[in-house]
């Protein structure tokens, strides 16, 4: 029998969820969207942590100018976007688990990170598709009298499953490899303007910023409530406050910054440090993209006639 | 209702891009002039919350989810062009560096959450909200309301964008390229989620976050509505000029829509195209014959050149010709009773005052 202290209140040595993360204190209950919330907001935090550790370590993409890979995923991307056969979407695929490779990402980490998004946002959205009533065609699967699987159905959900897959283990590479604030100076060879870079720069900084207000907030909440919460109506209530309340203070926020900037010679015009020079390798890599994206495009045309 | 790269094609997605720079462009003048230097702070601060704002996701029985996106809240708050270049920040924040929304589809969710959606919900809150006190519940509403059309007429964006995709994209045996569903089947299915749940969700939310706003801090509605005092009901305010000329060419750009409809207007074809036996007449009636064509020196008969050629450049110029000369008749009618002079004497009169 455990020891327990002779003045202490009961509610003090209920148990409440919250102290351990793998629930190992106290009951286990669903949690509500505020917590939902909380646990979005560290997850945000988390994976940009995660990503520039994956993105310092020392790799074949990451070593490369963020310019250049941008350019070359855009191209890249475009190649994918225009492919019509599975076979050339299939050799795209293989040809980005070679890159994460290669870029020490791990493949089991990498693959994992793609299909279980995949699976979520186009498998089911796909799996109505395939059927005769969605996309007419020769029925090749018959389930009932007269409809089921029909065989361009099944071409159609393999094709986008496909290309999805490629798009989206594409853009990953990028974001894995590459630093945001490079990503960030990337944006300026697209001839963004660069006060849109300006303005998309901060606001990635107050993403976190943000994030870390509303992390603060609801945890302030749960520290303060005990027992059991007020109900769908009051966490709702709560929500809207805190919204309402997190836009005051990232309104006072950009006060303050536009005075810090003011502050610091900050005249309406943005000024960025001189631009780093491409190299070989990055021009050869933007080739061997660029060269790669026509390629799976012509084979593409060529398996299709 | 962000699109992933793979559903559209390249040429959709081109399309949605191309449409949105001229957007993002006027947007950032108007946001300069009317903020100055403070635009690019408060600009990345709206685009952060509203990256936090759709954080709050709420999953819906077709598999997606449906997150409020708040475009129309902070339309509400900053005014329209702010929302529209922070909601396309935000998109980018979430389609470059977490994977949310395609890079390649990046145009297209623009165009249905940062242009559709804030423009759209702006409109109908002003509309509703009139000229209410600040603070009144009315505002609140409004807003509201706005949220709720604003998010349903960027779905139906979304669902005719997907939509169209089998119609344009598919090989010879049918299969389809690109996202697989029909208009038939978009449509409904975007408009049920959104209908129901996803419109609901945004208008609560930004109903609650704005009667908070209302509550706990009247200021920050300020920014927006400056020449709106919560104390002092304001005198109704003329329409400008800049209002007509928008009101004209929307409904020039939705002109064309009436060439889908089918059959012609009854009484206005020629009288050799008449039917008739329809009308239980034998011959085409003397007077009819001989008036009908007594005027024949059109200059653009039949809305297009002579002969019928360029039809389209026509058909287009016969439309400028004529709200060119139905605007100069109206000025001039305007000005024949005075009705301009009045109002531009009452402007001069403080100026000329003792």
């Amino acid at each position: 029998m455990s020891r327990r202290p002779p003045d202490a209140p009961e509610w003090l040595l209920t148990p409440e969820i919250g102290l351990c993360p793998c629930c190992c204190v106290g009951r286990r209950r669903r949690g509500s969207f505020v917590d939902k919330t909380v646990a979005g907001a560290a997850n945000i935090l988390r994976e940009a942590m995660c990503n520039d550790e994956v993105a310092g370590r020392s790799g074949l993409l990451q070593r490369l100018d963020a310019r250049a890979k941008l350019v070359s995923l855009l191209a890249l991307l475009l190649a994918a976007s225009l492919a019509h056969q599975v076979v050339i979407l299939a050799a795209l695929y293989a040809g980005t688990l070679i890159l994460a490779r290669a870029s020490r990402l791990g493949l089991a980490f990498f693959v994992r990170r793609v299909w279980l998004f995949v699976p979520v946002f186009t498998g089911v959205i796909v799996i109505p598709a395939m059927f005769s009533f969605v996309t007419p065609g020769r029925i090749v699967v018959p389930i009932g009298d007269g409809w089921g699987l029909t065989e361009q159905g099944l071409a159609g959900a393999a094709l986008i499953v496909a290309r999805v897959a490629t798009s989206v283990s594409l853009v990953v590479l990028l974001t894995l490899t590459t630093r945001w604030i490079d990503l960030l100076s990337s944006l300026r060879a697209l001839r963004v303007p660069p006060v849109f870079v300006l303005v998309i720069g901060m606001a990635h900084r107050y993403v976190f910023a943000l994030t870390t207000a509303v992390d603060e907030m609801f945890t302030a909440r749960k520290a303060r409530s005990i027992g059991p919460r007020g109900g769908a109506r009051a966490d709702r209530a709560f929500v809207a406050a805190s919204a309402g309340a997190l836009f005051g203070k990232a309104h006072a926020l950009s006060e303050d910054v536009h005075q810090a900037m003011v502050a610091r010679a900050y005249r309406g015009t943005p000024r960025t440090l001189s631009r780093t020079r491409l190299n070989s390798a990055d021009l050869a890599w933007v080739g061997v993209c660029a060269a790669t994206a026509i390629l799976a495009v012509m084979g593409d045309r060529a398996l299709g006639a | 209702m962000h699109i992933p790269d793979g559903y559209l094609s390249p040429a959709t997605c081109a399309t949605m891009g191309a449409a949105m720079v001229p957007v993002w462009l006027t947007a950032a003048q108007r946001v300069k002039r009317v903020v100055k230097s403070r635009y690019v702070p408060l600009l990345a601060l709206a685009a952060a919350y509203s990256f936090m704002v759709m954080m709050f996701n709420v999953p819906i029985p077709d598999g997606t989810t449906a997150h409020a996106v708040g475009a129309v809240l902070i339309a509400v708050l900053l005014g329209p062009w702010a929302a529209c270049i922070a909601v396309s920040v935000a998109l980018l924040i979430q389609a470059l560096f977490f994977g949310d929304g395609g890079v390649l589809a990046y145009g297209a969710n623009a165009f249905n959450m940062a242009f559709v959606m804030p423009f759209v919900g702006y409109g109908v809150y002003r509309l509703t909200a009139g000229r209410s006190p600040l603070l009144s519940t009315r505002r609140a509403v409004a807003a509201a309301a706005g949220s709720y059309v604003g998010i349903n007429a960027a779905a139906l964006c979304a669902a005719v964008e997907f939509g169209l995709q089998p119609e344009l994209f598919h090989t010879a045996d049918g299969t389809p390229l690109y996202a697989p569903f029909h208009l038939s089947q978009t449509i409904p299915a975007m408009a049920l989620a959104h209908l129901t749940v996803a419109g609901f969700v945004d208008a609560a939310l930004t109903l609650a976050i704005v009667t908070y706003i209302q509550r706990a801090n009247p200021a920050l509605l300020r920014i927006n509505h400056a020449d709106l005092d919560p104390a002092i009901p304001r005198t109704p305010r003329r329409l400008g000029w800049g209002w007509a000329a928008a009101g004209i060419a929307t409904m020039v750009l939705l002109a064309p829509l009436g060439l889908l409809a089918p059959g012609g207007a009854f009484g206005e074809g020629a009288p050799a195209s008449l039917d008739l036996g329809k009308y239980g007449l034998s011959a085409i009636p003397a007077g009819l014959g001989r008036y009908a064509d007594w005027w024949n020196h059109a200059l653009l008969g039949g809305y297009g050149f002579a002969g019928g050629r360029h039809e389209v450049l026509g058909y287009v110029l016969s439309a400028l010709v004529g709200i060119a000369a139905i605007s100069l008749v109206v000025l001039a009618l305007a000005a024949a009773l005075g009705i301009t002079r009045t109002r531009r004497g009452r402007e001069r009169a403080p100026a000329g005052a003792p």
